[in-house]
């Protein structure tokens, strides 16, 4: 009996070692596809910067460092971003931080509601909420740029804090509160979610300082500053302007620096949020009382959702019912007009944003889910490489996608207008927001039960069928919470829309021509359809399913 | 369908630990564990005979199959194994029914429905894992593991995370689907009685060495080394230096040394060993402070601080909790080596001694 069982063994052994084979073959692909994307869209352009940087004419020489450190110029602007950014960080912290604090845990009225909205404004492209500051208020210069871009970045801090403070046990805090009283405990919260908050404000530094848009939107009219992300645009589009390649070189080196503080950033922010995993199950948070502050203290969520998304709302509707015009009345009539100027000079850069956008989210989700479960269970390094653009100026990671594309020795032989078409313009964008998602999905998948994915390995099914039944299908709320990031940064990205040539033609950057151009009037409908489509997908689960809101942030 | 399980020589290391060589015999139907502290390497041995992870050296036979040596190394789902997960390691997005049905494919739902009937989860059947207690998460991890008709049933401590009451449920239910089956069971636990409940044979694990194998039974009541007695009877271990004539010097006084035996004597002591008295001026032998005292049938059970040690104790007469008792050993004094190494493989009897924690109605 023994005898036959074992060669029953051996038999089913060799007879599922071929399915076996293309079962795992079909496994790896997926992984090894995303590892090709990442080298060609991520890894070589920035390397190949790196490599002019280092053996251009005017690279990583003494001289050239030399050179940049007598630029006046080039301090000025470091000056400004390293104060912009500063600025813009403590305002996110005040904000995002704050809301955060107020709603998760306290009696504050609303709390529940207000939760989930902390991260309503990255619904918002920032040049909509600079167009809402900059219509209401006179917005040239430091402090206005500081403020909206504070407010911008702030939901980085709002999500990440709530996160810290879901993950507190409660019984932690009864603990220090028992012993040590109310103000002790509540410092000691603060202690338990330090690792969070520092990772939400580096993460909106990063994005304050490599933003390339909003700053050179509020600066356009009448110059009086510039931030580096601007400086190094400004130089790259010299090149069109018949500058020596030398020229075109130094603003890569001047940009060595600020990638690698940048890279330094994010370095930190990851190891942040890896210092802080999820502490298991833990008892929730006691509802911490505000006592008298409790109205009062709503003014703080209220001014940041009013900033953050109520105000630019409020301006885009005004531009929609005539506000921008001196001839006629503001109203329903204008409206009418609008829209139909919408559809006829608008539409089309709407609708290349909206399909541009739901491409890329699914491919950043179906390249980030091999990438985050082998980053997750096997190449920690994996997610710092899969990170990157997110730790550099996107005018930066969209010149190094052009040179390695348009200018880069092999590829240039392929096909000579690639980096002219659709398919390049995704492939950045989805480079571009590929850190979003893996970053996400890998820290999911480090939630999930080691033991539970060994127990499938006694499973005697094809490797395919296990990987979608027990590594995908858990994460499918994540990837859906993946996808919508994706689709909403996507639709609202200004900077790659500059650079990229194809995408030129998405709403967002027509939007910015247009307002400087002072067609207020369509561009309020197509922003406002913008908004409404992000907004859509994050609520379509809620309004199908009756899925909580809470899960995408 | 049953399989004997054969592990020769087998070594596994990582920085700071090594395991083995190890090599013990199972035969087919035979209720085996692998006892030792936490550290000693079991669930480490565990896992390479689950093929979860790859042993350095020696050889594992499922049956007349090689399921890992040198060269091979067979899958986790080509090893007819079934593994219990400590914490059960269920799949969360899946209901109790699913889990049989991903499991076991081709299972039938009725056969699927019949298993969690026996586990008593015929309830829980369209509930997922969030839904179930402790006890219940078990046990649906015990029939996801038996629902594919494993030769051998693996279970790495899987009451350690049970309430005392669901333990017996589950310790029966593991032995009726085991026994209807005639499947090979192999235990990892550091609980004693864990493994004298599911277990006929023992093997005894410390530091990544085995240290002595055989019958549950004669293992409990005749331990051949001092690390077997301190682990399953939680016997107190003195240590012993050599007198100048070879004799043994204890706290108790010296003995003639055992023969055969060389170095690293312990005297082990149980309960039974060590009678206390109120100290008396002029006695001579051991003094101890008494940490705790627990009336019994026999008197008092005391437990003694001797030096570095605690020493079990009985006592006629009422002592006092940190007052100091005069030590007496009672029985011949045992002295055993503290670990033993078997030196061959040794193949555990076709027909164990039945235990007597065996269930009544199951034994």
């Amino acid at each position: 009996m023994p005898a036959a069982a074992g060669k029953g063994i051996a038999d089913r052994a060799g007879a599922d070692r071929a399915g076996a084979g293309l079962g795992r073959f079909a496994t790896r692909a997926p992984l090894w596809l995303a590892l090709g994307f990442l080298l060609l869209f991520v890894l070589a352009p920035i390397a190949l910067l790196l490599l002019q940087t280092l053996h251009g004419p005017n690279g990583f020489t003494l001289d050239a460092w030399r050179g940049l450190a007598a630029d006046d110029n080039v301090l000025v602007q470091l000056r400004s971003t390293l104060w912009l950014g500063l600025a813009a960080t403590t305002i996110s912290l005040l904000l995002g931080g704050g809301h955060a604090w107020l709603c998760v845990g306290r009696d504050l009225p609303g709390a529940a509601v207000l939760t989930p909205l902390g991260v309503a404004p990255l619904v918002l492209p920032p040049i909509f909420v600079a167009m809402g500051f900059s219509d209401l208020f006179p917005s040239h210069g430091f402090w206005p740029c500081a403020i909206l871009l504070g407010v911008a970045h702030a939901p980085f801090v709002a999500v990440l804090t709530a996160r810290g403070l879901r993950a507190v046990d409660g019984r932690a805090y009864e603990a220090a509160l028992l012993l040590r009283g109310r103000a002790r405990a509540e410092l000691f919260l603060l202690r338990a979610i330090l690792p969070e908050l520092l990772a939400g404000c580096l993460l909106a530094l990063m994005f304050t300082v490599a933003d390339y848009g909003v700053p050179e939107f509020l600066t356009v009219k009448g110059k009086t500053w510039h931030t580096y992300a601007e400086g190094i645009f400004g130089r790259w589009t010299r090149r069109a302007t018949g500058t020596t390649f030398a020229e075109v070189q130094s603003p890569i080196t001047a940009a060595l620096p600020f990638v690698a503080g940048l890279g330094c950033l994010l370095w930190a922010a990851l190891r942040l949020r890896a210092a802080a995993p999820d502490r298991g199950v833990v008892q929730p948070l006691p509802v911490r009382p505000l006592g008298a502050w409790r109205w009062p203290a709503l003014l703080l969520p209220l001014l940041y959702l009013t900033a953050g998304v109520g105000m630019p709302v409020v301006v885009l509707v005004r531009w929609v019912l005539g506000s921008a015009q001196k001839l006629e009345p503001m109203g329903l009539d204008y409206a009418r007009q609008s829209f139909h100027k919408a559809v006829d000079q608008g539409l089309p850069f709407f609708t290349n944003s909206v399909l541009l956008a739901l491409v890329v989210a699914a491919a950043v989700v179906l390249l980030a889910l091999p990438l985050a479960r082998q980053s997750a269970r096997r190449w920690p390094l994996l997610e710092l490489g899969a990170a990157l653009p997110a730790a550099m100026p996107a005018v930066l990671l969209g010149i190094g996608l052009l040179r390695w594309f348009h200018d880069g020795p092999v590829l240039r032989q392929v096909d000579e207008r690639f980096d002219q078409s659709w398919l390049f313009a995704g492939a950045g964008y989805a480079a571009r927001f590929l850190p979003f998602a893996a970053l996400t999905l890998a820290s999911q998948v480090r939630r999930q039960s080691l033991a539970a994915e060994e127990a499938g390995r006694f499973v005697a099914r094809s490797p395919v069928h296990v990987a979608l039944q027990l590594h995908l299908r858990p994460l499918l709320p994540a990837a859906w919470s993946a996808f919508v990031l994706a689709f909403v940064l996507a639709l609202r990205e200004l900077d790659l829309a500059v650079v990229l040539p194809a995408a030129n033609a998405t709403a967002v950057r027509r939007l910015s021509n247009a307002v400087h151009f002072q067609h207020e009037d369509w561009s309020g409908v197509i922003a406002l359809g913008l908004l409404s489509t992000a907004v859509l997908l994050p609520l379509l689960p809620s309004l199908l399913a009756g899925r909580s809101l809470k899960s995408l942030s | 369908m049953s399989q004997p399980v054969t592990v020769t020589d087998l070594t596994f290391r990582r920085p700071g630990f090594q395991l083995g060589p190890v090599s013990f015999r199972v035969p087919a139907g035979g209720r085996f564990a692998i006892v030792g502290p936490s550290g000693s390497g079991k669930s480490t041995l565990l896992r390479c005979l689950a093929g979860l992870e790859r042993q350095h050296g020696g050889s594992i036979r499922i049956g007349e199959q090689v399921a890992a040596d040198e060269r091979i190394h067979l899958s986790p789902d080509r090893r007819q194994l079934g593994l219990v997960f400590q914490d059960g390691a269920l799949w969360p997005h899946m209901t109790a029914l699913q889990h049989l049905q991903f499991a076991a494919p081709g299972l039938p739902k009725a056969e699927a429905l019949a298993l969690l009937q026996q586990a008593g989860l015929a309830e829980q059947a369209d509930k997922r894992p969030g839904a179930l207690s402790g006890g219940q998460a078990q046990r649906l991890g015990l029939v996801r593991a038996m629902a594919p008709k494993p030769a051998v049933l693996l279970l790495d401590e899987p009451l350690r995370s049970v309430d005392v009451h669901q333990r017996d449920a589950l310790v029966l239910l593991v032995r009726k689907l085991a026994d209807a089956s005639g499947t090979t069971t192999i235990l990892v636990t550091h609980d004693r009685d864990e493994a004298l409940a599911l277990a006929d044979e023992l093997v005894v694990l410390h530091e990544g060495q085995l240290v002595e194998q055989g019958p549950a039974l004669q293992l409990l009541q005749q331990p051949a080394c001092a690390f077997t007695a301190a682990f399953l009877q939680g016997a107190a271990c003195l240590p012993t230096t050599t007198a100048a004539d070879g004799s043994v010097a204890t706290p108790f006084g010296m003995f003639p040394r055992p023969r055969g035996e060389a170095a690293d004597l312990r005297l082990v002591l149980l309960a039974g060993d060590v009678r206390a008295e109120a100290t008396a001026h002029g006695q001579r032998g051991p003094r101890g402070r008494i940490l705790a005292a627990v009336p019994g049938e026999a008197g008092l059970k005391l437990r003694i601080a001797l030096g570095e040690q605690i020493v079990p104790a009985l006592a006629a007469t009422a002592l006092a909790i940190g007052s100091e008792a005069h030590l007496v050993l009672q029985t011949p004094p045992r002295l055993l080596p503290w670990q033993r190494r078997p030196t061959a493989t040794a193949t555990l009897s076709p027909n164990p001694t039945p235990n007597p924690n065996t269930p009544p109605n199951l034994a």
